[in-house]
C-alpha cells in the first residue's frame, strides 16, 4: 500500500511538471523561438526522465506473496503457507473449494480443457497454476500479479517434474512429501527463478 | 508408539433432499438444519477424528465434500468425485426411490469415477421411518449385494451419525501399517544401513526436512561419526543427540520409543 502511495505521488508530480511546462512552451508569447524551443525540449526530457524512473520504481516493488497452496487437482491440500496468521481461515477447505470453484466454472462454461487461471477479489488476487498432478495458488495482496506468473509456471513445473509421481501415488501422510517445502519456500519469499528445462 | 497424519477425501453421494448436507452438518458442528444449502454443487467441511491401532496412532483429517444430489449435474459431480479415497451412499428411509437408486445409479457413478473404494451405505431419516419397515429391508439386501457396510441414521436426532463416519475412518486407514513394523520385516543389515535407516526416519519424523538434516549433521559431526565408515560407539552417542532434538520437535515419550528402537537397531547391526 504505502509503494502505491509513492508511485501515485510520482505520477500526479510528473502530470503537473509537464503540464506546466507545457503551458509555458505553447501558451506564453516568448518573442525568441529559441526560449521556446528551449522550454519543450526541457518538457520533452523531464517527460522521459518520469516514464524511465517510473517503470525503475515498478520494476523494481516488490510484489509479495501472502500465502501458497500446493494441491492435487482433486483439492487435496498438500502444503499450506502463509506469511500470516488467519486464525479464522480453515486452508484445507479453502483449498477444496477453491477447485470446487474451478470445476464449477468449468461446467458452466462448458469447457472441458480449460482452466481458472486467475481469481481476483477485491485487493486480492489468487493465481492458479496447473499440471497433470500439482496444483499451485498463490495469494498475493499487492498489485502486478503478472509479476508472479512466471515464478509461478516455473515452480509448478518444477515440482511436477521432481514430485508429481509422487503426489500421484500420495497416500495421504504429508509426511512423504519430502522437500517439496524448500521450492515452495523459496516461491513464497518471490526469489524463485529455476528455468525450464 | 507412532504418531501419523493422514488426510483423505471423502463423498457423499444421493439423491436430491434424502439429507446429506444435514449429516455433516449434524457430524461437522453438531446442528441440524432443516434449510437446504445452495451450493455451487459442492460445499466442503473438514473433520478430524483419531483412530487408534497397534503401535499407532492416526490422526486422520477427512474432507468431507457435499456434493450435489440432482443428477443431471454429471460433469460437476464427476469433477468433485474424482480422487475420492471414501464414499458413503445416502438414501432416504421414507423414500424408496431414493434407496433403489443407491444401487442403480450412484454406486455406478462411484465405480465408473473412482473404482472400488470404501464405502457406507447409509439409511438417513430413521426418525421418519419404522426400523422394520421396507426401507430398512430393502437397504439391508442391498448392502449385502453390493458388499458394503449399511448403517442406519437420523441427522435430526444425530442417531448414528458419528458412528457412520468413525466406521468408515477405521476403513480408510485399515491399511496403514506402522513404519516400525515395515522395518522389522525388512531389517537393515549393516551398520551403514542402519545410519540410513536414521535419517531418513528422523528427516520423515521432524517433518522440516531442512531443519532435520541441519540437526542430523551437526549431531554426527558432534559424535565423530564417519559417514563412510561408521562405528556403532560415535552412532550411538548421534542417535541419543538425535533423540535430545526430538523431546523439542516431538513429545519425550516418542523421542524415548525411537531412541530405545534405533539403540537396538544400532547394537544388532553388523559394523
Amino acid at each position: 500500500m504505502e509503494q502505491d502511495i509513492k508511485i501515485e505521488t510520482l505520477i500526479l508530480m510528473s502530470v503537473v511538471v509537464f503540464a506546466v511546462l507545457a503551458v509555458i512552451a505553447f501558451v506564453v508569447p516568448f518573442e525568441n523561438d529559441d526560449t521556446r524551443l528551449f522550454f519543450m525540449g526541457l518538457a520533452a526530457a523531464l517527460t522521459a526522465i518520469n516514464v524511465v524512473g517510473l517503470l525503475s520504481v515498478w520494476r523494481a516493488s516488490p510484489t509479495v506473496i501472502d500465502e501458497v497452496f500446493l494441491m492435487t487437482p482433486t483439492g487435496m491440500l498438500l502444503k499450506h503457507y502463509t506469511r500470516r496468521l488467519r486464525p479464522d481461515q480453515d486452508e484445507d477447505i479453502l483449498a477444496g473449494m477453491l477447485t470446487a470453484v474451478q470445476n464449477f466454472v468449468r461446467e458452466s462454461f462448458d469447457e472441458a480443457g480449460g482452466r481458472l487461471n486467475e481469481i481476483r477479489f477485491e485487493h486480492y488476487d489468487i493465481l492458479i497454476s496447473h499440471r497433470k498432478n500439482v496444483v499451485v495458488a498463490a495469494i498475493i495482496s499487492t498489485k502486478k500479479p503478472e509479476k508472479l506468473r512466471n515464478q509461478l509456471n516455473n515452480v509448478t513445473d518444477d515440482i511436477e517434474l521432481r514430485f508429481g509421481e509422487a503426489i500421484k501415488n500420495w497416500s495421504g501422510d504429508k509426511k512423504e512429501l519430502g522437500d517439496v517445502d524448500i521450492a515452495m519456500k523459496r516461491f513464497l519469499s518471490g526469489k524463485y527463478k529455476v528455468k525450464k528445462k | 508408539m507412532e504418531l501419523r497424519d493422514i488426510l483423505k477425501k471423502v463423498v457423499l453421494l444421493g439423491d436430491g433432499a434424502v439429507g446429506k448436507t444435514s449429516l455433516i452438518a449434524r457430524y461437522v458442528v453438531n446442528k441440524f438444519d432443516d434449510k437446504y444449502i445452495a451450493t455451487i454443487g459442492t460445499k466442503v467441511s473438514r473433520k478430524d477424528i483419531q483412530v487408534i491401532k497397534p503401535n499407532m496412532i492416526i490422526n486422520l483429517r477427512m474432507m468431507i465434500w457435499d456434493i450435489l444430489g440432482q443428477k443431471e449435474y454429471s460433469k460437476i459431480r464427476s469433477a468433485s468425485l474424482s480422487g475420492a479415497q471414501g464414499v458413503i451412499l445416502v438414501g432416504d428411509l421414507s423414500r424408496p426411490d431414493t434407496l433403489k437408486s443407491l444401487q442403480d445409479f450412484w454406486m455406478k457413478e462411484v465405480r465408473n469415477v473412482v473404482a472400488k473404494v470404501p464405502t457406507i451405505v447409509v439409511g438417513n431419516k430413521l426418525d421418519l421411518a419404522v426400523k422394520s419397515s421396507m426401507s430398512t429391508t430393502l437397504i439391508e439386501s442391498m448392502g449385502q449385494k453390493l458388499g458394503c457396510p449399511i448403517m442406519l441414521c437420523s441427522a435430526k436426532t444425530g442417531e448414528n451419525v458419528e458412528a457412520i463416519f468413525t466406521t468408515l475412518g477405521e476403513m480408510l486407514v485399515a491399511d496403514v501399517v506402522a513404519q516400525k513394523a515395515k522395518a522389522k520385516e525388512k531389517a537393515p543389515q549393516t551398520l551403514a544401513e542402519v545410519v540410513d535407516f536414521i535419517i531418513q526416519d528422523f528427516c520423515a519424523q521432524y517433518g522440516d526436512l531442512e531443519k532435520a538434516m541441519l540437526i542430523v549433521q551437526y549431531q554426527f559431526e558432534d559424535a565423530g561419526v564417519d559417514i563412510r565408515k561408521p562405528h556403532k560407539e560415535s552412532v550411538l552417542k548421534a542417535i541419543d543427540g538425535l533423540a535430545k532434538a526430538e523431546e523439542l520437535s516431538l513429545t519425550k515419550t516418542v523421542a524415548r520409543v525411537n531412541l530405545e528402537e534405533r539403540q537396538r537397531m544400532v547394537i544388532l547391526s553388523k559394523a
